[in-house]
């Protein structure tokens, strides 16, 4: 071999090396259905030939000097090209030649993998191992590459932490090689997929917080090395924070959420590509803006709906002493409890930072204890209903607009608890008829059974709220007078009506009730028959006929539960305090009912 | 045999159920078992299967080292004729289809493993009184039967009209089967007729003869398009739909019906290969993807573990989905028909189809109903 050879021989082999990766990473998207491997067929000779070059020169080397600077220089090579070459194997259904591959690289840079010049391709081939053995279904193999590519990634940054070698940098000429900056990048977003990786083994091994751990780290990642595209990250952003707000997570749900708005309306800023953005794509942003509106609906829902939990007294009353403590509490603890998670969670880097917390300030993190607190997140979410229906409006999305109005009808349904002033409570009801009601006429059980259950369940449990409440105004009256007579009894009457809506349509096309009720209607099914039999137990009639016809209604209903529940035992855990109440009732009503008839013909 | 509404079968299945519905409303799932192509069996002889129909509703699966055993509502062997599966499958939801009920018909299966021989017939015939004809065509017979009857029975007071669509969803694009000229069309939700496909051609059919005729000719162009962009038919969802509206007068009272029957033949089931969408997603593999795109699923599966109510997924359902929200776990009848070749070489195939028929049995109607039960006792 002459020296004036080796340049040129060189130069060929990286040109190899180029047309190679061109070949496997851009034309291959062109390759026609047919033939969908072609391009990466055409890259593997390729790779094969680099690979033959370089072994050979290898084999020579071996034979004379010992393992010096340059035969480190060829593994490290021939380590690139085995990856390239494991990597094209399992991209082309390969798995057991991929994996080979694969292995001979981390082989071949096993003592050097903490260099600059190995870690970053140490990492990407843990990261394919995992990949492979995870397409193998062996998720548990996967997490072992994968985690000790995270470790890997760790001890570097700890003990050298320079911008290391991007793996294509083997095959480049001086002056072609990254800046510092560019290897700093390639190399992070390799750790960030390892993290990513990590992300998805986590949540197939049923480790759902450390999944969760690992998409918000990712997220974060991609922030700070830009690789994201806004409404996409924004639309994670607020998927995780519903992940937040099931394990009740205020604080991080909230970050996720304030995130989400700025990040998404870097969306809008941006410019789009060309001016031929179409009227599908504005539709689509609106949507994905709807969207994240949903998810801060979810989330005011939640936090008043936990403030609620956390209030009530054991009749679902506002516990005012429970309030005092509560507030007491409040100073103290939150403060420093969040200070210390909020660090471990926060988003983006100084600007956006501060976006992001401008965008929290609009809105509390924290239980809310009075009605003032309490109607300050209402608004907030209630705002975002209107957002949101903008969009999904009722003509075209129906499902979508009718769970928006659920939500809005809930927003209000929890304020109410938070308001002391009777009267003013039942117009919040009040407005939830006025919003529920009008859809529920128009709907078509045909198509939408489920919908049309839920809202006749809903309307059926507010008339019976109302009832209750204006009962309880009656009752601190001197006498009850006839208007408030004729309103409970008229809301009563409205709330059985909806009820007989709903288990009218569990009924069969010969109009049968079932004999048994599917366990997902069995307790909606017993909860609407139990608040019947109440119901009639509280129509207020100064005929005693109809008084004992009354109290005969609901004795048969409070029967019904009793029956049902000795013929199917296994219902019983399911309403256990219905039907404790059922029995005593079932024990009670006749004597009444004695008692009533004798009073009514006390001769006979 | 004739075509239209007199044919062998039918006289000998003339009585209406009485009770068509009282089954519950869970997805029934029916396997079929399609003979190995000719030649194949006779080289491998009986060690060439790789599963066994036991009875007519299970069946083994020769897998290592321990052969399992599936349980389905149906099993139908090798020699099951066309005619048995239509009486098995479809007759009875095409029947809740004339009570109000809408109904569907799912062919699901590898490529190969006969869903079109079973949802249409054999490729190379153009009329429909050929007897390897599949449910189809036989749905279409059925359903145009039971009309004339019902309107011999009530005379001038009731009428009916009888509307069709077929659509296909390739790469969540949703493309007019009976008008080809047309692209991206949309999917929109209405109060009173649920989910459809914004624009798409209905076509009036007033017997089965023309509905075999509408079909025949989307089927054609569903096959055409495959050729002129690219595309491969197994890889798209084909969705025939009926409509039935039936108006009766009794004295002053109009009663309207309306049901839909869908038809469905789903894209082949294996493997989907490497497709290069946009480049966005790179690649799908297996269960970890090389995008980082995919990282809003992990995150909607977390919420979906959560079982707190309130808490809203950003992440639509596929178009098909959306479309047959009804049928999944909605208010309908519906029907799986998982077809599986039984070659050994498609043992794989096999397995994750019967693993996917299982799954569907457990899709039923689930109606979630927002009950708060706090405070509402005392």
């Amino acid at each position: 071999r002459g020296k004036m050879a080796a340049p040129t021989g060189w130069a060929s082999l990286c040109e190899k090396f180029r047309s190679s990766l061109s070949l496997s990473n851009v034309e291959s998207k062109k390759d026609p259905e047919n033939e969908p491997y072609r391009s990466k067929y055409g890259a593997r000779e390729l790779l094969e030939e680099i690979r033959q070059l370089l072994g050979s020169e290898e084999a020579a080397e071996a034979e004379g000097a010992p393992a010096g600077e340059a035969a480190a220089l060829r593994a490290v090579r021939l380590a690139v090209v085995e990856y390239e070459l494991g990597v094209n194997h399992t991209e082309t259904e390969e798995l057991s030649a991929g994996e080979e591959h694969l292995l001979k690289c981390t082989r071949l840079l096993e003592r050097h993998r903490l260099s600059r010049g190995c870690v970053s391709l140490y990492i990407q081939a843990q990261n394919n191992l995992g990949i492979l053995w995870s397409e193998r279904g062996e998720i548990k193999t996967a997490q072992t590459y994968l985690e000790s590519a995270e470790a890997l990634y760790n001890q570097y940054m700890k003990e050298n932490g320079n911008p290391p070698l991007d793996p294509n940098e083997h095959f480049m000429a001086e002056e072609e090689k990254l800046t510092d900056q560019e290897r700093s990048k390639r190399f992070e977003k390799a750790y960030t997929h390892t993290l990513y990786y990590l992300a998805q083994v986590y949540q197939h091994l049923e480790m759902i917080e450390k999944a969760a751990q690992y998409c918000h780290t990712t997220l974060k990642r991609q922030l700070e090395y830009s690789g994201y595209y806004p409404v996409e990250w924004a639309l994670n952003a607020a998927t995780l924070s519903q992940y937040y707000l099931t394990k009740q997570c205020f604080m991080e749900s909230r970050h996720c959420l304030a995130a989400a708005n700025v990040i998404f309306s870097q969306a809008g800023q941006v410019p789009s590509s060309e001016d031929n953005e179409t009227e599908q794509d504005q539709k689509d942003l609106q949507q994905r803006k709807a969207e994240i509106a949903r998810c801060w609906i979810k989330y005011c829902l939640t936090l008043l709906q936990s403030a609620r939990k956390s209030l009530e007294d054991n009749i679902g009353e506002l516990d005012p002493d429970r309030q005092t403590e509560l507030k007491a509490q409040r100073k103290k603890e939150e403060d420093e409890k969040e200070k210390g998670r909020k660090k471990a969670v926060l988003f983006g880097t100084s600007d956006l930072c501060d976006s992001i917390l401008a965008t929290e300030e609009k809105v509390s993190c924290i239980c809310p204890l009075d009605f003032q607190e309490a109607r300050e997140v209402f608004l907030v979410g209630q705002n975002y209903v209107h957002e949101a229906k903008e969009f999904f409006q009722f003509d075209g999305y129906v499902t979508d607009h009718i769970e928006i109005v659920q939500d809005h009808s809930a927003l209000f349904k929890v304020l109410a608890f938070f308001e002391e002033d009777y009267e003013r409570r039942c117009k919040m009801h009040k407005r939830r008829i006025d919003m529920l009601e009008p859809m529920y006429v128009d709907l078509n059980p045909q198509y939408y059974l489920l919908i049309s259950r839920q809202l006749q369940f809903e309307l059926a449990d507010t008339y019976y709220e109302m009832m209750d409440l204006k009962v309880a105004i009656g009752n601190r009256l001197e006498e009850l007078d006839s208007h408030t007579i004729k309103k409970i009894n008229s809301l009563a009457q409205l709330a059985v009506k909806y009820y007989e809506l709903f288990l009218d349509s569990l009924r069969n096309p010969d109009k049968i009730f079932p004999e048994k009720l599917e366990e997902d209607v069995l307790r909606p099914a017993m909860v609407a028959k139990f608040h019947i039999a109440r119901l009639y137990g509280k129509l207020i009639t100064s005929d005693g006929k109809k008084q004992l016809e009354n109290m005969q209604t609901s004795l048969e209903y409070y029967t019904f539960l009793v029956d049902y529940c000795e013929k199917h035992p296994e219902a019983v855990q399911a309403i256990e305090t219905e039907l404790e109440l059922s029995t005593e009732m079932v024990g009670l009503l006749p004597t009444r009912m004695e008692r009533l008839k004798a009073k009514l013909s006390p001769f006979s | 045999m004739a075509p239209g509404t007199k044919g062998d079968s039918r006289d000998a299945t003339l009585p209406l159920s009485n009770t068509p519905s009282t089954e519950g409303d869970a997805i029934k799932v029916y396997v079929r078992v399609r003979p190995p192509s000719e030649g194949a069996a006779l080289a491998d002889g009986d060690q060439g299967l790789c599963l066994s129909v036991l009875s007519s509703n299970t069946l083994r699966l020769h897998s290592k080292p321990e052969p399992k055993i599936f349980t389905f509502d149906h099993v139908a062997n090798m020699d099951t004729t066309q005619e048995a599966v239509f009486s098995s499958v479809a007759k009875n939801i095409v029947e809740s289809c004339m009570n109000g009920y809408n109904g569907t018909i799912f062919a699901y299966g590898q490529t190969g493993s006969g869903k079109t021989f079973t949802m249409m017939g054999p490729s190379d015939f153009d009329n429909f009184t050929n007897n390897l004809r599949g449910v189809i065509p036989r749905s279409f017979e059925y359903l145009f039967f039971l009309i004339e009857r019902e309107k011999e029975k009530a005379g001038t007071g009731k009428s009916f009209l009888c509307k069709c669509s077929f659509i296909e969803i390739y790469n969540e694009q949703i493309f007019d089967l009976l008008d080809s000229a047309s692209a991206g069309l949309f999917l929109r939700e209405h109060i009173k007729k649920g989910v459809f496909v914004v624009g798409a051609v209905e076509q009036v059919l007033t017997s089965a003869a023309e509905a075999y005729q509408v079909l025949t000719m989307g089927w054609r162009n569903r096959r055409v398009a495959s050729t002129s962009m690219n595309r491969e038919s197994s890889r798209s969802h084909a969705v025939f739909t009926i409509t039935v509206d039936s108006m009766e007068k009794n004295s002053e009272v109009v009663n309207i019906r309306s049901s839909q029957l869908n038809l469905v033949d789903l894209a082949g089931s294996e493997r989907q290969k490497d497709t290069h969408t946009e480049g966005v997603r790179l690649k799908e593999a297996g269960n970890i993807n090389r995008s980082l795109s995919c990282l809003g699923q992990v995150i909607t599966a977390l919420v979906d573990v959560g079982n707190g109510k309130q808490r809203h997924i950003c992440y639509r359902d596929s178009k098909l989905t959306f479309l047959l929200r009804d049928s999944l776990g909605g208010n309908a009848k519906t029907c799986i028909i998982a077809n599986v070749h039984p070659g050994s070489r498609c043992f794989g195939e096999t397995l994750s189809t019967l693993n996917f028929a299982q799954r569907a049995k457990l899709i039923k109607n689930k109606a979630v109903i927002n009950e708060d039960t706090q405070g509402n006792v005392s």
